[in-house]
């Protein structure tokens, strides 16, 4: 067989592995995107398609996309989770940043132990710190009278503290491909320490930045377990909040699936919008350049 | 600008000592070149200088400074490094602006500088480009452009021109030398390349192994070598050496090996006496091993006997390498001469450009 055709065939299987792969990928969104428009009744008798009218046109519910704001209290959830993913993603960022140039840059006395240890947390499943953390949030609150569990700033401290060690470990790697000698010549043409984080590391790591502070955003909007032990009806986030479309009297699984879709529009927008960033910032350091 | 003082200069990098004990003065506007191979130390010497590596041991003065514990932005010098380390998010214009926006120059006064950098250097069409859209050659001008416009006391320069083409290199040195003398600047300037150390440099230091070997002009450096490192780095193709012993008969002096024998020009001569049946290292560059057409003007000569091994045609010149006896030793002819490999051929050693060293510590006797 010639080459070209051999290659040409290998290419060929390539592309239908990965269009399989995206068919798995992209089948249950779509699945929930369907299920959106159906009614509460096709889903419950499990019909495939969409029921009729007598004129035998296809009844899509498009009413679900408004119903599903007065069922529950969705507008609630989604500032909730504007407003905890938004400041978590803050405050992981601005930290990490920080303590990640500084780990790439500077040597210090238990750099290495420091760096370590970040990376040790990464090692225990989260699980294991529920329970100990919703003990200390309720003893905290039962000492010192300051309220921390279904607190806004009690979810976002956890929520901050799990992604900061991830993200040190990321945005060193970025700090890291940075020529020293653009910072050395920085420092020549009179910056200070900070200056040079300021005015050359910190721009050329935006990619990997916004790479990272992406990935915090889109985990913390998923996050259920810690969500749903440490918020209360007034600070409860979205995947807490869609629970309550099933319920002891009523299941709305149409509803939930129109939450759902809207719940994961941010992202997507998100996404597109910093696509161009999130990929340089995934393939950045791999190649020099 | 201002002169630049190295005293008992010495970095230790754990137990190694990289540079050892350099003693340097450089004058005010003078163009001063550190050379050596790599690794020797010189571009260590220079960040000592900018003051990006730390002094163990020693003093360096910029002006009447004393600058060991000044950090680099307070030296007030400008430093052009070899990738160049241009600011990849920053356009050509804010890249030569930068050190003048953090020292709080007025817009009024920036724009007038970098504007004037950028027209000594043909810069000016190229001022909002980003440094990715230029080509090598643009690149390393605006570097030079972002060191001219600081109007720093001393340039350093980090072999600023080894990443760029041969005929690039040329023009550039030939700028750079145009620069100097245009901005009345100090400069000092760190090359393995001999040919840019030779052309470029005022004075011309050479450093191997992290010890200064000797400061002098250029032409004094090659033609007079106070050693046999010195002696054997600059020049290419390198000197030939020949270990041999000193002669006396009848007062005239001979130096003798295995391949051959001379008789040492009486006017040098005296210079060996205390060398006499003593082990000595002779030395001659190719350039001054002759084919015998072209040497009827040198008045001291001898002529060796030699059988060619190879050669290499340069065009202008022809590189011969050859064996007299046991020894293989390299010449230069004229490019008219012939010599075939394998065939035999005259070669004349060109005695008033001689040099013995002493081969236990290497220093130049003639």
């Amino acid at each position: 067989m010639p080459y070209y055709l051999r290659k040409r065939i290998i290419d060929i299987l390539i592309s239908a592995v990965m269009l399989a792969f995206l068919a798995l990928t992209l089948l249950p969104v779509g699945w929930m995107v369907f299920s959106s428009l159906k009614s509460s009744t096709d889903i419950a008798i499990g019909r495939v398609g969409l029921s009729r009218s007598v004129e035998g046109r296809a009844e899509v519910h498009w009413n679900n996309y408004v119903d599903m704001w007065k069922n529950v209290n969705f507008g609630l959830y989604l500032k909730n989770s504007l407003i905890i993913c938004g400041a978590t993603m803050f405050f992981a960022m601005v930290f990490s940043t920080l303590a990640a140039y500084a780990l790439s840059r500077f040597r210090f006395p238990g750099a290495d132990l420091f760096s370590n240890t970040i990376l040790a947390t990464q090692m225990i499943p989260a699980i294991m710190y529920l329970i100990p953390i919703y003990i200390m949030f309720v003893k905290f609150t039962l000492m010192t009278g300051i309220p921390v569990k279904g607190t806004y700033w009690g979810i976002i401290l956890i929520y901050s503290a799990f992604f900061i060690p991830f993200s040190i470990w990321i945005l060193r790697g970025f700090f890291a491909t940075i020529p020293r000698e653009l910072e050395e010549s920085a420092r020549i043409d009179g910056c200070s320490p900070f200056q040079v984080f300021w005015y050359i590391a910190l721009p050329l790591a935006v990619p990997g930045i916004i790479a990272t502070g992406i990935y915090i955003f889109l985990t913390a909007w998923d996050e259920l377990m810690f969500a749903w032990v440490l918020t209360n009806s007034d600070t409860m986030t979205i995947p807490v909040g869609i629970r309550l479309f099933v319920g002891n009297y009523q299941n709305r699984f149409d509803l939930m699936m129109a939450a759902a879709t809207v719940a994961t529009l941010p992202v997507v927008v998100l996404f597109f919008l910093l696509q161009k960033h999130i990929v340089h910032g995934l393939t950045a350091g791999a190649v020099k350049g | 600008m201002a002169r630049v003082l190295l005293k008992n200069v010495t970095k230790m990098f754990d137990d190694v000592a990289a540079v050892k004990d350099v003693n340097l003065a450089i004058k005010d506007k003078e163009f001063v070149v550190l050379v050596g191979p790599s690794g020797c130390g010189k571009t260590t010497t220079l960040r000592m200088i900018a003051g990006l590596e730390e002094i163990s041991r020693g003093e360096i003065y910029i002006g009447d400074r004393l600058v060991n514990e000044v950090p680099p932005k307070d030296r007030n010098i400008a430093m052009v490094f070899q990738s160049y380390a241009l600011y990849p998010h920053m356009k050509v214009y804010d890249n030569m602006a930068f050190g003048l926006k953090l020292r709080g120059e007025s817009k009024k006064e920036i724009d007038t500088r970098v504007r004037e950098a950028a027209e000594i250097l043909g810069l000016t069409v190229y001022l909002d480009r980003l440094p990715k859209q230029l080509s090598g050659g643009q690149r390393q001008r605006v570097a030079l452009g972002r060191a001219i416009v600081r109007h720093p006391q001393v340039f350093l320069m980090d072999e600023p021109l080894s990443n760029l083409d041969a005929k690039l290199r040329v023009q550039m040195r030939a700028q750079l030398q145009r620069i100097h003398k245009q901005l009345e600047a100090t400069i000092v300037y760190v090359t393995h390349d001999q040919v840019e150390a030779m052309t470029l440099g005022q004075k011309v230091a050479v450093i191997l192994n992290g010890e200064l070997q000797q400061v002098d002009a250029p032409l004094t450096v090659y033609e007079r070598p106070t050693n046999r490192f010195v002696a054997g780095f600059l020049g290419s193709p390198p000197m030939n050496f020949f270990k041999g012993q000193v002669r006396k008969k009848e007062g005239k002096y001979f130096f003798e090996c295995e391949g051959f024998k001379f008789e040492v020009p009486a006017d040098v001569a005296g210079q060996l006496a205390s060398y006499v049946d003593r082990e000595v290292s002779f030395g001659i560059r190719p350039e001054d091993i002759w084919d015998i057409p072209s040497s009827g003007w040198i008045d001291q000569k001898f002529l060796i006997e030699t059988r060619v091994e190879f050669r290499e045609l340069m065009g202008s010149e022809t590189f011969v390498y050859v064996k007299a006896g046991p020894l293989a030793l390299t010449g230069r002819v004229g490019a008219m001469a012939d010599p075939q490999p394998g065939s035999k051929f005259g070669l004349v050693f060109n005695l008033r450009k001689i040099h013995f060293f002493d081969p236990e510590t290497q220093k130049a006797i003639i």
